[in-house]
């Protein structure tokens, strides 16, 4: 069985997914990541990450209604799968080990 | 409040949905208007477009990598044989001055062309057999687009004559205007588009996977 890795996007992205719950969407994707990573990352690279992530089988969407203010265009909300879950938190548990015990980094505080 | 504040610009959009293909166009679109409306500007749109237009051709050249490597074995094989004139006896071969008009023509004048694309067709076959996508129809249908196309590109100088021009001080010898990168170009965009027609990804078939309708999302805890 081949298992499959979250690239740093994907992380970011799959974590604010996991941060917004049922509002998960590309426009509150994009301002989380700005919020909380400082990152501004455009749309188009969200949505690449999120074919990927899908393609994985770590997000699963549904469709919201089409509304006037996004040109009749429909909102697709993203979840976080069981497997994406468990994704994460093998990922947490990777760094957390490769963080433990690390020596004085220059320039940083731990 | 003009038009223009009031709404993207709808070429933008356009753009847009040619060039980033795929189940997200519409979510993607919709998070760039709601964006705008939020009070963005054109010109953010505008280059929201083209990264997305970028990160969608990348995408298509990882996906679709067996199709750049037709394209240039295709493209090398048709110059190395032209060039080194290993097929010059092809079309004596094939005794093209005994066939009937048109045909004797095709065959003196795309033979060598033709035995290119053909010897590049194992190059896109395992691709494909990488890719665990192949299937025969797809290398009969790009043989065939192959063919078409190389043939269009081949006697476009006889459909649109201003295409050549004499070279000076000899008025019997013609030149092709177009310089040789961009025939190089053309010629690798064939053999690209042949093989974009004849083997159909299936991305698109994958529009309501990944839908699910399910109520809860993973707790991660």
């Amino acid at each position: 069985m081949t298992r499959s890795y979250l690239g740093e996007l994907e992380l970011m992205v799959l974590l604010a997914i996991a941060r917004l719950g049922d509002d998960a969407y590309g426009v509150p994707i994009s301002k989380e990541l700005l919020t909380f990573a400082q990152r501004e990352v455009s749309l188009g690279s969200i949505y690449a990450a999120l074919e990927r992530l899908e393609s994985k089988g770590f997000v699963s969407y549904s469709l919201g209604e089409p509304t006037p203010e996004r040109g009749g265009r429909a909102k697709r909300y993203f979840r976080v799968t069981d497997s994406g879950g468990r994704a994460l938190k093998m990922t947490r548990a990777a760094l957390t080990r490769l963080w433990s015990d690390i020596p004085q980094l220059q320039g940083g505080d731990s | 409040m003009t038009d223009k504040k009031v709404n993207p610009p709808s070429s933008a959009v356009w753009l847009l949905r040619h060039t980033f293909p795929g189940y997200h166009n519409e979510a993607l679109t919709g998070d760039l208007i709601e964006k705008f409306h939020e009070g963005q500007t054109r010109r953010w749109f505008w280059a929201q477009v083209f990264f997305a237009s970028a990160v969608a051709a990348l995408r298509a050249i990882r996906r679709r990598w067996s199709f750049f490597c037709y394209a240039v074995a295709g493209t090398i094989a048709q110059y190395i044989f032209e060039y080194t004139n290993a097929l010059g006896q092809v079309s004596t071969l094939l005794r093209w001055n005994e066939l009937p008009w048109p045909l004797s023509q095709f065959v003196f004048e795309l033979s060598v062309p033709a035995i290119a694309a053909l010897s590049s067709l194992s190059v896109l076959a395992r691709g494909l057999l990488i890719a665990r996508s192949f299937r025969w129809a797809y290398l009969l249908r790009t043989c065939i687009v192959t063919l078409v196309l190389i043939t269009m590109l081949h006697f476009s100088t006889d459909v649109f004559p201003w295409l050549l021009r004499p070279v000076p001080g000899n008025p019997y010898l013609k030149v092709f205007i177009i310089p040789r990168s961009i025939q190089v170009l053309l010629l690798a965009s064939a053999y690209l588009v042949a093989a974009w027609l004849g083997c159909p990804l299936e991305e698109h078939a994958r529009g309501s996977e990944g839908r699910s309708e399910g109520p809860q999302q993973a707790r991660i805890d």
